[in-house]
């Protein structure tokens, strides 16, 4: 269906650029996304996301908004608090952008789910807050062959990379297994600036957008790191690890599973 | 009729941006040129006034031919662009 | 010698691990870090016996498990 002038009006900006064109917003108009957590990550890049234009997005978080998620989920807004933030999130994207379809899932991202969560979707954005849902989303990505953003914040840092099936290495290539919990803090104990998330979280829509395009290089086999202080952005060249438990020539992570929470993190 | 074409030259497709404001009218005659192929003549109907002055320039930046500006005579003009590969 | 720690030169004795290039750069929870060094992952139970030697880079990779 050709665009109509509104649409053209709406994406000008996006269609004038020699990398996108129309082709290059028909794509992103056709295109599926996947947001896990709706929180400092998840909020910038669902913003952008829908302003995009991107055909599907799903948003997958069980939390409802809270007053101290104001400071950096800038999706929600203070009436909100108490909503679902995937009920808050998809109506502030409703109301940037009416044609872009939000799915909501109101749940724990988990071993047993996250594998037909994923399936519809072209790309993933790992907006979570803990390990285990970060590896979790790491070996399901992997297994299902799906491409995905990570991303991590805490304090005055952050950080992403983009992982590619069968392009550089994945996170559990760089971490291998998650902390002991409560060994390494988390933003809830270590706190974080809002805009970090603002920083990060884009950066991951630009990602996702830039793999629906087709056009630029990946962070793919880099770790970004982000450290505001310092004002220092660092490109950490990422080797692959050829015995990853995931990834790697015998991995023997064969279905996704569940690590046990931070006890700090629950409920 | 106004809009009978004052040329020789055959176009394969034909868009209308006077019913678009500026930066729209750039971007309408570039999905238009983005569904033909490489060869092919787009005729586009503009107002006069800005975009005749800007629509012409910035498809050239694109690469691609302009072959010809007709003045139209009613406040419109008749722009053919050859489309260039991409 | 000289060796690149995190994009950074910097001079160090001849000699020097991994584990006490960590403790030297103040790594926190220096357990929990993954390190490479010239492209390649260090293990994490060698970090005690990888010597260092001059011209070689060191890049260290944080958890970092906040987003939401």
């Amino acid at each position: 269906m050709p665009f109509t002038n509104d649409q053209l009006q709406r994406y000008s900006r996006h269609i004038i650029l020699q990398e996108v064109g129309a082709k290059g917003q028909r794509k992103l108009c056709e295109a599926k996304v996947l947001i896990i957590g709706a929180g400092g990550l998840g909020a910038p890049a669902a913003l952008y996301l829908a302003a995009a234009g991107i055909g599907t997005i799903g948003i997958a978080d069980a939390d409802e908004v809270d007053l101290s998620n104001l400071q950096r989920q800038v999706i929600h807004t203070t009436p909100d608090v108490g909503k679902a933030k995937v009920l808050s999130a998809q109506e502030t994207m409703n109301r940037i952008n009416p044609e872009v379809t939000v799915k909501t899932y109101r749940t724990f991202v988990m071993a047993d789910n996250i594998m037909e969560l994923i399936a519809d979707y072209d790309f993933i954005l790992d907006g979570t807050d803990n390990f285990p849902a970060k590896f979790l989303i790491n070996d399901a990505c992997v297994l299902a062959g799906k491409p995905f953003s990570h991303a991590g914040i805490i304090r005055f840092k952050g950080q992403l990379m983009t992982y590619v099936p069968g392009q550089g290495p994945c996170y559990r290539c760089v971490f291998r297994e998650p902390p002991p919990p409560d060994a390494v803090p988390t933003c809830k104990q270590a706190g974080v600036i809002g805009a970090m998330g603002g920083v990060i979280g884009s950066l991951q829509a630009m990602e996702a957008i830039k793999y629906i395009l087709g056009k630029g290089d990946l962070l793919t086999g880099y770790l970004l790191t982000y450290d505001a202080l310092k004002m220092d952005f660092r490109k950490i060249r990422l080797p692959r690890r050829d015995t990853c438990a995931v990834c790697g020539k015998s991995p023997t992570i064969l279905a996704p599973f569940d690590y046990a929470q931070a006890v700090c993190e629950l409920g | 009729m106004a809009t009978q074409p004052l040329t020789d030259i055959l176009p394969d497709a034909a868009v209308d941006i006077t019913d678009v404001v500026c930066p729209v009218t750039f971007v309408k005659a570039k999905v238009a040129l983005e569904e033909l192929d490489e060869g092919q003549i787009l005729s586009v109907r503009m107002n006069d006034g800005e975009p005749v002055q800007n629509v012409p320039r910035s498809i050239k930046e694109e690469g691609h031919q302009v072959l010809k500006l007709i003045d139209n005579g009613d406040g419109t003009y008749q722009l053919l662009v050859r489309k260039m590969g991409e | 010698m000289t060796i690149t720690v995190a994009g950074n030169k910097k001079e160090y004795p001849d000699g020097l691990t991994v584990a006490a290039l960590l403790a030297a750069e103040n790594v926190e929870t220096p357990e929990y870090v993954t390190v490479s060094l010239n492209d390649d992952f260090v293990p994490g139970d060698s970090f005690d016996q990888t010597v260092l030697g001059d011209g070689d880079e060191v890049e260290f990779m944080y958890f970092m498990g906040g987003g939401r």
